[in-house]
C-alpha cells in the first residue's frame, strides 16, 4: 500500500473538485485530489454545457439567478477558452403561459441580468429553424461551456501550483480517528493497489456520490440523485442557446455545444447514482418538446443520448438547515460536519450547478481556511486559466476554430477523428501529456469519437496510436479498443434509428466484418471501462409504430420512359452488381440504377461465405459448406437455404471464372475457410480471397513483416504484428517513412493505391524495405497495392523483395472492394448493360400486381424506368434499402414493402455493441420465396415481376455470420438468373 | 450564406463518413491542395456558422464537377455545399481582389463575347498571341495555355434572324443557346435549329443572358441571381404555355433546372415553371422519339467516335440520353469514356493556379480520346469540348451536329473536314 501525506484531500474530480483544488493550490495549500475515473466523467461531463446567464432561475430562485450572472461574468473573464459566447434566447412558444413573461423580465432586472426583447423577424434571421409561431423572444448573456476542458484547465492550473491530481483512484472509505476524519483509503484502479492518503482536512466534492462517501465515515448525508437525460443533434441546428420562457421544466433547453446542439433535460429521482438508464419516454419527450422549438426536430439526426445525475441535497437536520440558509445560497450546499455532526476534518460541498462551480470552490476553501486557522484570500476570480496547447487564441472559443487551425496548418491529412477534426498531434498530446489511461480519456481531451460516426473510424486509429506511442501489452490495447466501442454504443442505444442506425451498421462492418475485433485476444472489457446505462424499463403501453408518410408523388415531367428494358436492377452494392451482371450476361437488356455506390467500398474485398456458425463460436468454421448445411437445417428461411447448395456452388464457380477472366482472380472454395490477418491483427475467416491476399494465409507458419506508412493514419503495423504474435504467428513490424510521402499533405489508402500502380513508387518502397527484411519470409501491407494494376504491383514487389507480399484489409474505403466494383461494372457493360449512379429511386407505378415502372429523382423532374422485371438490391439498413423511424417502424425504401422488424424499438438491440447474438433489427428484412420474390404475409409474391437480393433480405445477420459478400453474391446471382428465366440463355 | 439551416447544408446529416466520395473525386486524386469532398462538405459543414469568418481556404480547389454527389450513397449535396461556402468567401471579401477580378472576367462569357465578338479577328489575334497570353497570366492569373476558342465571325443570333424559316411548323419550341453558341460556336446552334425545324418545330429565341453558372461556380451569387431572374422573366411565359425550353449546353440547362434555384434559394413559381419546362436537347429528342414523332430519316455515319458525357450532364441524372440519340444514327459507333471529368469544370481550368490540375484531371479522358482515334470526338458541353481539343488536338462536336449531319444538312467545320462523311454523302 502506498502512503501519501497532504494538507487537504479533495474527493471528486468534477467541476467542483477541480475548482476547489485550483483554489486551494492558488492559496498555497498542499493538496491532493482523487477521482475514481477521469476528470469530468461524472455529472460534469454529462450536462448540456449551458453557461447560465441566470435567466432560467429569475422567477423560481432569484438568489441562484444572481449568483449565475455574477459567476457568468467572472468565468467569461478567467476562462474564455472554455466558453463560446453564443448568447441565449428565451422564447415564448405556443401554449406557454404569457403571464410568465412580465415576471421573467422583472426578474432579470432585479437579478441584474441584461435582457432585451428581440423582434421575431430578427430572431428568425439569426436562427432560421426556430418555430415561426414563437410570439416573444428575449436575449440574455447565456453561453456554451466546455466542461471537459474547464476541469482539465483547472487541474492543470492546480498542478502548476503544486497540487497532485490522482485519477482512477477510487475512495474505499474515509479514515476516521475518533471524532475526526484524517484521510481516505483509496484504490488505484490502474495499478490495482491500495493507497492511503492522510490529510488535515478532507473535502468531499463527490457530487451525487458524496452521500456515499460521507457514509463511509458514519455520517448520514441524504443525497437524492436526480437523473437528467439529454440528446445531441448531429449538427448545430441553432447557434444561440434557446430556453423556453416558462417555469424551468423538462426538455426546455437547446444548447449549441461545439459541433452539436444539445436538447435537455429530464429530472427523475433515482436510487443509486451508478444505476440508471435512459428511458424511451425521455427520448420521446425531448423530441416532442424539441418540436415546439424547432418544427421538424424529431426528424433530425440524433447523434447520441446521455444522462447525468444531479446531486439533490435533502437536509435531514432541521436546525442545521436553517443555519445554512444564512451562509450560502440555496443553489449549493456546504456542510461543515464538525458543526453538523460533530466530526472534525471533513467538509462536504454539494448541489449547485456548473456555472457556479468557482463560487462553490471559493466558499468551500474560505471555510477550509477558517478550519485550518489561516486567512488566505481567494484568487480564482482574478487569474485566468492556462490556454491549452493547440488552442487558436486567447479569446472565446468559436465553432470554426478547429477548422481554421487545420486549414491554416494544412493538417487535414493527419486527422485521427475526422468528424471532430482531432489531429494526430491532439491525440498524441492527450496520450502523452494528458496521461490518458483509456481511449475515453483521449475523447474528453481531444473530442475523439464525438462526431457523427461515434468512433467508427477513429477507434482503430486511436488504438493504433496508443500502441505505437506507449507499447503496452497488446491485449490491453484490445480491451481498450473494445471498451471504447462499448462506451460509444451505450449513448447510441437510446437513439438508434434512421441515419444514425445506418451509421452504426457501418461501424459493425468495420469492427466485426473487416477487423474482427470481437475475436481479438484479451478480455471483453476492463475495469477502467465505462459503466453502462441500466436497460430501459419495459413500457406498459409503448406508442404504436408509425409508418412514415410516403414521399409526395409528383407527376414525372418526362412521359413514358425508355421502352424495351428487360431487367432493371436497383442498387450498386455487390448483390446489385452481380444481379445486373447475370441478367446482362443472359442477354437481357439490363440497366442498374443506384443512388450511389455501395458496400463493395466498405468491406474487405474478400467474399465471406460463413465465418462462424453460431453466436457463441470462438473458432471460425473450417468448412463454410459444412457450416451452411448446419445453418440451413436450423434456419430454412436463410437465403443460403432458399438458394440450395447446387446454386451456391454454381454462383461461386461462375464468379471465380469471371474474376479469372478479368485478370483479378479470387481463390478459395466452399470447403475451406482461409484465415488472414486484419488491420488490428485478428484472424479473419473468409472463403474467396484475391490473389493479393493469399500470402497472408495464417495456416502457414513462416514469419511475416507487417509494413505501414508513417504518413497514413489508417494502418498501425505494430498493433497488427503484436496481436499476431499473441496468437502464435511470428510477425515483426516496420513503419516506413518515405521521402516521397513526406511532402504530401495527405496519404490516404486511395493515394497509396494509385502510387502502387506506378513502378517508381514500388521501387522506392522496395529499396527502403529490402535492407530491413531480416528473416521475414513474407511481407504484409495495408490493402492498397494498386488500384488498376494490383496483380502487376504484387508481382513486381515480390520480384524486387524476393519474398511473397500480401494485403491486409482495413478501414474503408476498401481498395480491394473498389477493384471488385470496377470489375463487375466492366463486365455488365461488356454484355450491353448500363450502370447509372446518382439515381435515387423514389417511387413506382404498379398495376395489377406488376410493377410497370420506377421513378428516379432527376434535376427538376422524375425519370421513369420501365422494365419487364425489377430486382431490388437496395441494401439493408446500411445500404439504405431499409428505412427505420424513431417510432420503431421499418420498411423498404423503394416500394414501402414491410420488413419483419421486432415491433418495439427497444427490442431491436442487445445491450452491447459486440453482443455475440447480434442485434435483432439487423436480422430484419424481406421474406422471399425460392425464386427470390418478396412475399406478402399470406406467402404470395407481392409483385409478379419483382425479385430481391442482398442486404434487404431477412432471415440472416450477414455481419455476425461473416456471410456479407457470400449472401450478396449468391442472392444477386439467383435474382439475376430468376429475372432472366424464360429469356434465351447464352 | 452557409447557415447549416439551408436544405443544402442540412443534407450533411446524411453523411456516413464512408469516404466513397473521396475515392471518386477527380481533383483530390491529382492534387493534395484539395482535401476531398467529405472533408470539405459534410465534415467542414459542421464547423461553419453564419456570420463567423469562414475558415475555408482549400475549398477553392473544388472544381464543382459533382462527381461526389453522384456516388454518395446517402444523398449529401456536397458540391452545392462547397459552392455555397465559396460564395461566403466572396461575400466576406476573402477572395483577393485581383483573383476576384479574374474570376469575374472568365465567368462573364457574355460580356466578353459582346465586346470581343464584333471585333473577332482582332480579338482572336490577341488570344492567339503568346506575349498577350503571358501578360494575361501575369496580370490576371488566366493561364497562358488555357483553351480559349476563337470568336465566331458571325453571332448565332444574327444567323438565326436571317435564316429561312420553315413554312408550316406544327409546334413551337424555345431554344436556349447559351453564350458559347452565341459567340464561339454558332455551328452548334445552327445544327440545333435545323434539327428542330426538320422535326416540324418553329424555333423561338426569346431574349436571354448567360445562365449564370460560371458566376455560381465562382461564388458570385449576387450577379448570378440577377442573370437568372432575367432569364426566368424572359422564359416563364413560354413555360406557362407549355412550350418546351431546350438547350444544347448541358450546364445552362442544369442551371435553369436546378443549380440556380437550389443555390440561390429561388423557389418562386416562375423559377419552378422554367425549371420544369427546361429540357436538355437529347432528353427532348428522346421524348419526341418515345411519342413516335422524331424524324428517323437518317443517313448513316460510318464512324467510330469517342463520346465523353460531361459531369454537368451526368448531374442531370437522366442516364445517357446523348448516347441513345446517337445510337439512332445508322452505322455510327459510339464509345463512351469512363473518365469522371475533363478537368476544365467550366472556368476552373482557365485559372493560372489550377490549369495544371485540370490537365491532370483530364488526362484519363485525353488518353481515351487519343486511343479511340477518329476524326472528331463528341461532347455535349462547350468548355469540355475546348479542353479536349486543347489537350488532344482532336476536334470535338456536340451530338446534335452529328444528328444534323445524319439528317443531311450541310456539313460545317469540323465535320466538313471529315473525309468519311463527305464520302458517305457522295456515295
Amino acid at each position: 500500500m502506498r502512503h501519501i501525506q497532504t494538507e487537504i484531500l479533495i474527493i471528486g474530480g468534477g467541476a467542483t473538485g477541480s475548482g476547489i483544488v485550483r483554489d486551494l493550490a492558488l492559496r498555497g495549500f498542499k493538496t491532493v485530489l482523487v477521482e475514481r475515473r477521469d476528470l469530468a466523467t461524472g455529472t460534469t461531463g454529462r450536462y448540456h454545457g449551458l453557461l447560465h446567464s441566470g435567466g432560467r432561475y429569475v422567477v423560481r430562485d432569484p438568489q441562484a439567478a444572481k449568483e449565475c450572472i455574477e459567476e457568468n461574468r467572472i468565468l467569461r473573464r478567467i476562462m474564455p477558452q472554455c466558453i463560446e459566447d453564443t448568447g441565449g434566447f428565451f422564447v415564448l412558444t405556443p401554449g406557454d403561459d404569457p403571464d410568465y413573461v412580465p415576471r421573467f423580465v422583472q426578474g432579470c432586472q432585479q437579478a441584474g441580468i441584461p435582457c432585451e426583447e428581440v423582434p421575431i423577424a430578427q430572431m428568425l434571421r439569426a436562427e432560421p429553424l426556430l418555430n415561426p409561431a414563437i410570439t416573444q423572444c428575449f436575449r440574455v448573456p447565456d453561453g456554451s461551456a466546455d466542461s471537459f476542458l474547464a476541469a482539465d484547465l483547472n487541474a492543470a492550473s492546480a498542478r502548476q501550483h503544486g497540487a497532485e491530481i490522482l485519477t482512477y483512484h477510487e475512495v474505499d472509505r474515509l479514515i476516521r480517528s475518533e471524532d475526526c476524519v484524517v484521510g481516505a483509503l483509496c484504490h488505484d484502479l490502474v495499478k490495482d493497489e491500495n493507497v492511503q492518503i492522510d490529510a488535515d482536512l478532507v473535502i468531499n466534492a463527490a457530487g451525487a456520490w458524496s452521500g456515499a462517501v460521507a457514509g463511509t465515515a458514519g455520517i448520514f448525508v441524504q443525497i437524492i440523485p436526480g437523473k437528467g437525460s439529454m440528446v445531441a443533434v448531429n449538427h448545430r441546428v441553432v447557434n444561440t442557446v434557446i430556453n423556453r420562457c416558462k417555469m424551468p421544466s423538462d426538455g426546455d433547453i437547446l444548447v449549441p455545444a461545439h459541433t452539436v446542439a444539445v436538447m435537455g433535460t429530464t429530472d427523475i429521482k433515482v436510487d443509486n447514482p451508478d444505476q440508471f438508464g435512459i428511458e424511451p419516454w425521455e427520448i420521446r419527450l425531448m423530441l416532442e418538446e424539441g418540436e415546439k422549438i424547432i418544427p421538424g426536430f424529431s426528424g433530425l439526426r440524433l447523434l447520441r443520448a446521455w444522462a447525468g445525475v444531479r446531486p439533490l441535497y435533502n437536509e435531514t437536520k432541521s436546525g442545521y438547515a436553517a443555519a445554512q440558509n444564512r451562509e450560502v445560497s440555496r443553489a449549493f450546499v456546504l456542510l461543515d460536519h464538525e458543526e453538523r455532526d460533530g466530526v472534525k476534518g471533513l467538509l462536504t460541498i454539494t448541489s449547485g450547478k456548473w456555472t457556479t462551480y468557482r463560487k462553490m470552490a471559493e466558499v468551500t476553501v474560505d471555510k477550509a481556511c477558517q478550519k485550518l486557522n489561516t486567512a488566505r484570500p481567494c484568487r480564482t476570480h482574478l487569474e485566468t486559466l492556462p490556454t491549452p496547447e493547440g488552442h487558436g487564441g486567447t479569446g472565446y472559443h468559436y465553432l470554426g476554430m478547429r477548422l481554421a487551425h487545420i486549414e491554416h496548418e494544412a493538417e487535414y491529412g493527419h486527422l485521427i477523428c475526422e468528424c471532430e477534426l482531432a489531429t494526430e498531434a491532439d491525440v498524441t498530446r492527450a496520450i502523452l501529456q494528458g496521461e490518458a489511461k483509456t481511449l475515453d480519456d483521449i475523447r474528453r481531451d481531444a473530442r475523439l469519437g464525438m462526431g457523427p460516426c461515434q468512433g467508427g473510424f477513429c477507434t482503430l486509429r486511436a488504438a493504433g496510436l496508443l500502441h505505437q506511442l506507449r507499447h503496452p501489452a497488446v491485449i490491453e490495447i484490445n480491451v481498450a479498443l473494445r471498451d471504447f466501442l462499448k462506451e460509444r454504443w451505450k449513448g447510441l442505444l437510446p437513439i438508434l434509428w434512421g441515419q444514425q442506425l445506418r451509421q452504426e451498421r457501418l461501424n459493425e462492418v468495420i469492427y466485426l466484418n473487416v477487423l474482427n475485433v470481437d475475436h481479438l485476444p484479451g478480455g471483453k472489457a476492463s475495469r477502467l471501462g465505462a459503466e453502462m446505462y441500466a436497460p430501459p424499463a419495459p413500457e406498459s403501453s409503448p406508442p404504436e409504430a408509425q409508418r412514415p408518410a410516403p414521399a409526395e408523388p409528383r407527376i414525372p415531367s418526362t412521359s413514358h420512359g425508355q421502352p424495351g428494358l428487360d431487367v432493371l436492377v436497383i442498387g450498386a452494392g455487390l448483390a446489385g452488381l452481380v444481379a445486373a451482371w447475370q441478367a446482362a450476361w443472359r442477354g437481357q437488356k439490363t440497366r442498374l440504377i443506384a443512388k450511389g455506390w455501395g458496400t463493395t467500398h466498405w468491406g474487405s474485398g474478400c467474399i465471406d461465405f460463413l465465418g462462424y456458425d453460431s453466436p457463441e463460436a470462438t473458432r471460425p468454421v473450417d468448412s463454410p459448406l459444412q457450416g451452411i448445411r448446419t445453418l440451413s437445417s436450423s434456419n430454412p428461411q436463410h437465403p443460403y437455404a432458399l438458394a440450395g447448395e447446387a446454386l451456391l456452388a454454381e454462383a461461386i464457380s461462375e464468379f471465380q471464372a469471371l474474376s479469372t477472366e478479368a485478370g483479378y482472380p479470387l481463390h478459395g472454395s466452399l470447403d475451406k475457410n482461409w484465415l488472414f490477418p486484419t488491420a488490428v491483427g485478428a484472424r479473419r475467416p473468409t472463403c474467396l480471397a484475391p490473389e493479393t491476399m493469399l500470402a497472408g494465409d495464417l495456416s502457414l507458419r513462416t514469419p511475416m513483416l507487417i509494413v505501414g506508412f508513417a504518413q497514413c493514419p489508417d494502418f498501425y503495423p505494430s498493433l497488427v504484428a503484436e496481436n499476431l504474435n499473441a496468437q502464435a504467428v511470428f510477425a515483426s513490424d516496420l513503419l516506413l517513412d518515405l521521402p516521397s510521402l513526406r511532402s504530401r499533405r495527405f496519404v490516404t489508402g486511395m493515394v497509396l493505391a494509385q502510387l502502387f500502380d506506378t513502378p517508381e513508387f514500388r521501387r522506392e518502397v522496395a529499396e527502403a524495405l529490402k535492407p530491413k527484411l531480416a528473416n521475414a519470409a513474407r511481407v504484409g501491407f495495408p490493402a492498397v497495392l494498386g488500384l488498376d494494376h494490383a496483380l502487376e504491383a504484387m508481382h513486381d514487389l515480390q520480384e524486387r523483395l524476393g519474398v511473397p507480399v500480401f494485403e491486409i484489409p482495413g478501414l474503408p474505403p476498401s481498395i480491394p472492394g473498389i477493384r471488385l466494383h470496377k470489375m463487375l461494372i466492366a463486365e455488365i457493360e461488356k454484355h450491353g448493360g448500363r450502370v447509372l449512379d446518382g439515381m435515387q429511386v423514389i417511387g413506382a407505378e404498379t398495376e395489377g400486381g406488376r410493377i410497370r415502372a420506377v421513378f428516379s429523382e432527376a434535376a427538376a423532374r422524375h425519370k421513369p424506368h420501365r422494365a419487364e422485371k425489377f430486382i431490388l438490391a437496395s441494401g439493408g439498413i446500411l445500404g439504405g434499402g431499409i428505412q427505420t423511424t424513431n417510432t420503431g417502424y421499418a420498411q423498404d425504401t423503394v416500394f414501402g414493402l414491410p420488413i419483419d422488424a421486432p415491433p418495439a424499438r427497444t427490442d431491436w438491440f442487445q445491450p452491447e455493441f459486440l453482443s455475440a447474438q447480434g442485434h435483432p433489427i439487423f436480422r430484419a428484412g424481406l421474406t422471399i420465396d425460392q425464386r427470390f420474390q418478396p412475399l406478402d404475409p399470406q406467402g404470395q409474391p407481392i409483385y409478379t415481376n419483382l425479385y430481391a437480393a442482398g442486404g434487404i433480405l431477412g432471415g440472416c445477420d450477414p455481419l455476425r455470420e461473416r456471410s456479407l459478400e457470400g449472401i450478396a453474391l449468391v442472392t444477386g446471382y439467383l435474382a439475376g438468373q430468376a429475372a432472366s428465366l424464360g429469356a434465351k440463355q447464352p | 450564406m452557409t447557415a447549416p439551416q439551408h436544405p443544402v447544408e442540412m443534407s450533411l446529416d446524411q453523411c456516413l463518413k464512408c469516404n466513397i466520395c473521396t475515392t471518386a473525386c477527380p481533383v483530390a486524386a491529382v492534387t493534395d491542395l484539395f482535401p476531398g469532398p467529405k472533408y470539405q462538405g459534410p465534415q467542414g459543414g459542421r464547423f461553419r456558422q453564419p456570420g463567423q469568418p469562414t475558415p475555408d481556404h482549400s475549398i477553392d480547389y473544388c472544381s464543382g464537377c459533382r462527381v461526389c454527389n453522384m456516388v454518395c450513397p446517402a444523398g449529401v449535396k456536397i458540391a452545392e455545399m462547397n459552392a455555397r461556402v465559396r460564395a461566403t468567401l466572396v461575400e466576406q471579401g476573402k477572395v483577393p481582389p485581383m483573383q476576384r477580378l479574374r474570376n469575374n472576367l472568365v465567368a462573364r462569357a457574355a460580356t466578353l463575347g459582346k465586346v470581343a465578338q464584333p471585333v473577332a479577328p482582332l480579338a482572336n489575334l490577341a488570344l492567339s498571341l503568346k506575349p498577350a497570353r503571358w501578360v494575361a497570366e501575369v496580370t490576371l492569373g488566366i493561364h497562358h495555355q488555357a483553351p480559349f476558342p476563337p470568336f465566331a465571325s458571325q453571332q448565332f443570333g444574327d444567323w438565326f434572324k436571317k435564316h429561312p424559316r420553315p413554312t408550316n411548323p406544327t409546334r413551337q419550341v424555345v431554344y436556349f443557346h447559351g453564350c458559347s453558341t452565341q459567340y464561339y460556336e454558332p455551328r452548334v446552334g445552327r445544327a440545333a435549329v435545323r434539327v428542330l425545324e426538320a422535326n416540324g418545330f418553329e424555333v423561338l429565341i426569346p431574349p436571354q443572358n448567360c445562365c449564370g453558372l460560371p458566376l455560381l461556380s465562382n461564388g458570385e451569387f449576387k450577379a448570378a441571381r440577377q442573370y437568372h431572374k432575367n432569364n426566368v422573366r424572359s422564359l416563364v411565359e413560354y413555360a406557362r404555355q407549355g412550350i418546351p425550353i431546350v438547350g444544347t449546353s448541358t450546364s445552362c440547362t442544369l442551371t435553369l433546372k436546378e443549380e440556380a434555384p437550389e443555390l440561390l434559394d429561388m423557389h418562386d413559381e416562375a423559377t419552378r415553371l422554367v425549371a420544369e419546362g427546361t429540357y436538355d436537347f437529347n432528353e427532348f429528342l428522346l421524348l419526341l422519339h418515345e411519342e413516335g414523332r422524331l424524324k428517323l430519316d437518317l443517313h448513316p455515319i460510318p464512324l467510330t467516335l469517342a463520346y465523353h458525357v460531361p459531369c454537368q450532364y451526368r448531374a442531370h441524372r437522366l442516364g445517357r440520353p446523348g448516347t441513345e440519340v446517337m445510337n439512332l444514327i445508322p452505322e455510327l459507333k459510339i464509345i463512351e469514356s469512363q473518365a469522371a471529368c475533363c478537368g476544365i469544370a467550366g472556368t476552373y481550368g482557365y485559372k493560372k493556379e489550377k490549369y495544371a490540375i485540370a490537365q491532370q484531371v483530364g488526362s484519363e479522358l485525353f488518353d481515351f480520346v487519343r486511343q479511340v482515334g477518329g476524326p472528331v470526338a463528341i461532347c455535349d458541353s462547350e468548355t469540355c469540348r475546348w479542353q479536349i481539343t486543347h489537350a488532344t488536338g482532336v476536334p470535338v462536336v456536340h451530338p446534335v451536329e452529328l444528328l444534323a449531319a445524319a439528317y443531311g444538312f450541310e456539313l460545317e467545320s469540323p465535320l466538313a473536314e471529315v473525309a468519311a462523311l463527305q464520302a458517305a454523302r457522295v456515295g
